[in-house]
């Protein structure tokens, strides 16, 4: 069969036409530049294409591919701005070399530098006397944009006997106070999940099902949180799971602490948190701190969310859980289980994610049986874990949901839904891989059985980073 | 920068992935595989090199890199698939630099875990720190092939660093004293370099990393380079002697013996020999008791424990019977069970096999042949390394060529 049309004569891949324009600029780009002289990847995601191509002003660059005129403009675009591109690469050496000398570690300097650099290049060209200054107080303005959005705040708001006392009194009334009107049955809740499921992860990607504004109307997420209250069980239409998936690791979830501390390694199930260990996530992993509320208003919401249902304000928030329970309930990533009815289209596409996953597992030497085995120690207990994956999924899945809460950012459509369980499930299957791998890594370099650090919950902290 | 061209079929699957078909595949341990956006690449490391497999699961995310990993004309039909203007294709693939690249990252990760490391075939085991700063190295270079997403566990700069830096230090002395002029002192340069500049755009730090630096930017020491030994650099405690050990108290009289199957899919790299004569049984007859005795050479490299780990899974006469623990005796897996045998029963047909109990994904279809062929490999690419300057073509390309980890190991004194 023969192609529908030439190369020469028709759309071009748009990172093709920005590779040659990138190069046609000469060698002075090295600090943008990877080793082989294309643009960095993050060189083509915080500075070409939002600051230089910006397809949301020019549409007919929006696309993968492009037409011979739209690719000529574009390349003509990328080559105008050459001038301006050679003085951010200067300013970004300048910048690092500044960071490392005020001994600044904190954060990935693309991130953090890119676009700075592309403002100071507009503003005064190519660095000239005086930029070092300047430098110094970018670096230091950055390292500082926090605004004492940090743990260590919230650790000395949260020292104060009398606050923790206050504080303590506001939480037994939140909890006292929660509707106790005796939960609906979730079974139309679950069904509309599934129809939302189907129309995510299909072979044309997703679409936007209606149900899914409808669940969030009819407060669905919250009927799920006021089973959890009860101990609702025969939710996800099987006997033998709680409601509450793992969400927390008692029978009902308990009347949140206020609490002082916390390890990364060993937080308790999302919804056995105090209130001082769900900030603690939220702040030590964001980003943009500098966009959070400051500490005592954190503090001061997240008494009410903690005692809301799902431990979540936001009404599509507390759908997306409901929703990836009825996706988590449903995978099987050590492929092992019978297609089960109630699976959808976005189970197909998680699970068939898995066992690409596993194929590559294979390939790369790092398996975990997919039977039980008494002598299998601690990858018998990862593949334990693949074998109720729904507890990874749903813990992982919070975490990034109330990081979103924390920032007032809704769910607005299924299509963003869909977005964050996909990205979850990916997640959860980082997570397996760096666990076998430091398991792995454990047996060979002493032989002795010792336990793994639980990667999950050290990558956990990285969570509300992409909420 | 098309240098060869070669067919790939471009097709879309029922569920919406579009894959670019290279050559089929054997068993898993001859794929080379490495996790990029929106795709899996896939190399058989027993053919020539060949443009890859891809499965790709996120085609606008893949976008980013397949033109230059294949060339237009493949963008072109993968993107024709993914909106269903085609389903089935053949478009010439160019080789270009980025498929050289990628290969040779998706082969050093192959590397790191099947390497058939043996003594008693004389395969030197390939030094991991090394082989995991070359491997910074080539996916800094490939940074094209990964994207932000964080769902590539390949895009692992960071980590390679965090776990290989000890042998920075080894590596720049290497480098200081081998003549500037060998291709083995360009690509030392090149590797130190390139993980110089990869930790600089990652949050890496520490002392190696700074003495790195520090050392790069310094003019290169122009006194005569003394001649150094690149293994005695990087020993750790390999000091592996292939000891008799004493033997088990086993006394009764022998009443069978015979080899078993060294399957290295039943258990994580560094733990056993990789030859296929590495495990081996003795039935004996104390008495009317019937004992087996199991030994397993270990890998050069293997832990040293006191309790049990490994297991050697027994089966007599077709039935799968039971496991026996093996502990690390000197250099050895070594364990002894009763058997099982009818009375009278003097020719037992026992099949032994190897396995991790936990990682042992089940027995896999005989790979003996496939196994013999991956030795074979090993022993080329080691032939070819320990001729520093047979292999000039490559210094800059980086696609071919031996890895530092196989010079080292090719021009190892140790008596393999």
């Amino acid at each position: 069969m023969p192609l529908p049309s030439q190369p020469t004569d028709a759309r071009r891949p748009r990172a093709m036409v920005i590779d040659g324009a990138w190069r046609a600029l000469g060698p002075d780009l090295e600090s943008l530049s990877g080793p082989g002289g294309a643009p960095l990847t993050r060189t083509v995601k915080l500075i070409v294409l939002p600051l230089i191509v910006r397809p949301a002003l020019h549409p007919d660059f929006a696309v993968d591919f492009l037409a011979p005129e739209p690719a000529a403009r574009l390349d003509a675009l990328i080559r105008e701005s050459g001038a301006r591109l050679v003085a951010t690469a200067q300013w970004f050496t300048l910048l690092k070399r500044t960071r490392r000398a005020l001994g600044v570690v904190a954060g990935h300097p693309q991130d953090l530098y890119f676009q700075r650099c592309f403002e100071l290049a507009a503003e005064h060209g190519e660095p000239a006397a005086g930029a070092g200054a300047l430098a110094r107080a970018v670096v230091e303005e950055v390292a500082d944009a926090d605004g004492g959005r940090t743990v260590d705040a919230l650790k000395r708001y949260l020292a104060d006997a009398a606050q923790q006392a206050r504080l303590e009194g506001e939480l037994a009334v939140a909890w006292e106070g929660r509707l106790s009107v005796p939960a609906a049955d979730t079974a139309a809740a679950v069904a509309l999940a599934g129809e939302v499921l189907e129309a995510c992860g299909g072979a044309e990607g997703p679409r936007n099902s209606p149900s899914y504004m409808s669940m969030v109307e009819a407060g669905h997420g919250e009927l799920l949180g006021r089973a959890l209250w009860v101990h609702a069980c025969g939710v996800w239409g099987r006997g033998d799971l709680p409601a509450h998936l793992g969400l927390t690791k008692r029978q009902l979830p308990p009347r949140p602490e206020v609490g002082r501390g916390a390890s990364t390694a060993t937080l308790p199930a999302p919804l056995d948190r105090t209130l001082f260990e769900r900030l603690f996530v939220v702040l030590q992993s964001s980003a943009r701190r500098e966009e959070l509320p400051t500490v005592p208003e954190l503090v001061g919401r997240e008494v009410g969310r903690s005692c809301a249902p799902l431990g979540l304000y936001d009404e599509s928030l507390r759908v997306a859980v409901l929703l990836g329970g009825q996706l988590a309930v449903g995978l099987d990533p050590l492929g092992i289980g019978e297609p089960a009815p109630g699976h959808t289209a976005a189970h197909r596409a998680v699970n068939s994610r898995w066992r690409r996953e596993a194929s590559v597992l294979r390939a790369r030497r790092m398996t975990v049986s997919p039977r039980p085995d008494p002598d299998g120690g601690v990858l018998d207990a990862l593949a334990q874990d693949l074998r109720t994956p729904w507890t990874a999924y749903m813990r992982r899945l919070w975490v990034r949901l109330h990081g979103r809460d924390v920032r007032d950012a809704p769910l607005v459509d299924a299509a963003s839904a869909w977005a964050v369980l996909d990205g979850v499930a990916r997640s959860v299957m980082m997570d397996h891989r760096a666990r076998v791998r430091s398991a792995l890594r454990t047996l060979s370099a002493s032989a002795a059985p010792t336990a793994v650090p639980e990667a999950a919950v050290v990558a956990e902290a990285a969570e509300s980073r992409s909420a | 920068m098309t240098r060869a061209s070669v067919e790939v079929q471009v097709a879309r699957g029922d569920d919406g992935t579009v894959r670019v078909a290279g050559p089929g595949v054997g068993p898993d341990f001859t794929r080379a595989v490495l996790d990029v956006a929106g795709a899996v690449l896939t190399w058989p490391v027993l053919e020539d090199p060949v443009p890859p497999s891809a499965e790709i699961h996120d085609v606008a995310r893949a976008q980013q890199w397949l033109w230059a990993v294949y060339g237009e004309g493949v963008a072109v039909a993968v993107q024709a698939c993914a909106t269903g203007e085609l389903s089935d294709v053949r478009v010439p693939a160019d080789m270009t630099p980025l498929a050289g690249g990628a290969a040779r990252l998706g082969f050093g990760h192959w590397a790191a875990r099947w390497w058939p490391a043996s003594y008693l075939d004389g395969i030197p085991a390939l030094q991991p720190d090394v082989l995991g700063l070359e491997l910074v190295a080539l996916t800094h270079e490939c940074q094209q092939l990964f994207d932000d997403e964080r769902d590539q566990p390949d895009d692992c700069v960071g980590e390679l660093i965090g776990d290989h830096q000890v042998a920075l230090d080894p590596l720049l002395q290497w480098w200081h004293a081998t003549p500037p002029s060998t291709d083995t002192a360009r690509r030392l340069e090149r590797v130190l370099r390139a993980v110089d500049d990869a930790a600089d755009s990652t949050e890496s730090d520490g002392e190696a990393l700074r003495r790195l630096r520090w050392s790069l930017a310094q003019p290169r020491p122009d006194s005569a380079p003394v001649a150094v030994d690149p293994v005695a650099l990087f020993v750790r405690h390999d000091d592996y002697a292939l000891a008799a050990g004493e033997p088990l108290v086993a006394g009764g009289r022998v009443i069978a013996r015979g080899a078993g199957t060294n399957d290295w899919r039943r258990y994580p790299p560094g733990f056993v020999d990789a030859a296929e004569t590495a495990v081996s049984w003795t039935a004996r007859a104390l008495g009317a008791r019937r004992q087996i005795e199991v030994e397993v050479v270990a890998h050069i490299a293997a832990p040293t424990t006191s309790g049990p780990l490994l297991v050697a899974e027994v089966g007599v006469d077709g039935v799968r019977a039971s496991r026996v623990p093996l502990a690390r005796r000197d250099d050895v897996w070594s364990g002894r069970a009763d058997l099982d045998l009818s009375a009278g029963e003097t020719r037992p047909r026992i099949e032994i096999g190897v396995l991790l109990p936990g990682f042992d994904p089940g027995p896999g279809s005989e790979g003996g042949a496939d196994r013999d062929a991956i030795r074979a490999l090993a022993r080329r690419r080691l032939a070819t390394a320990a001729q520093p300057f047979a292999s000039n073509t490559s210094a800059y390309d980086g696609s071919s060529g031996p890895f530092l980890a196989e010079i080292a190991a090719a021009t190892t004194d140790e008596d393999y």
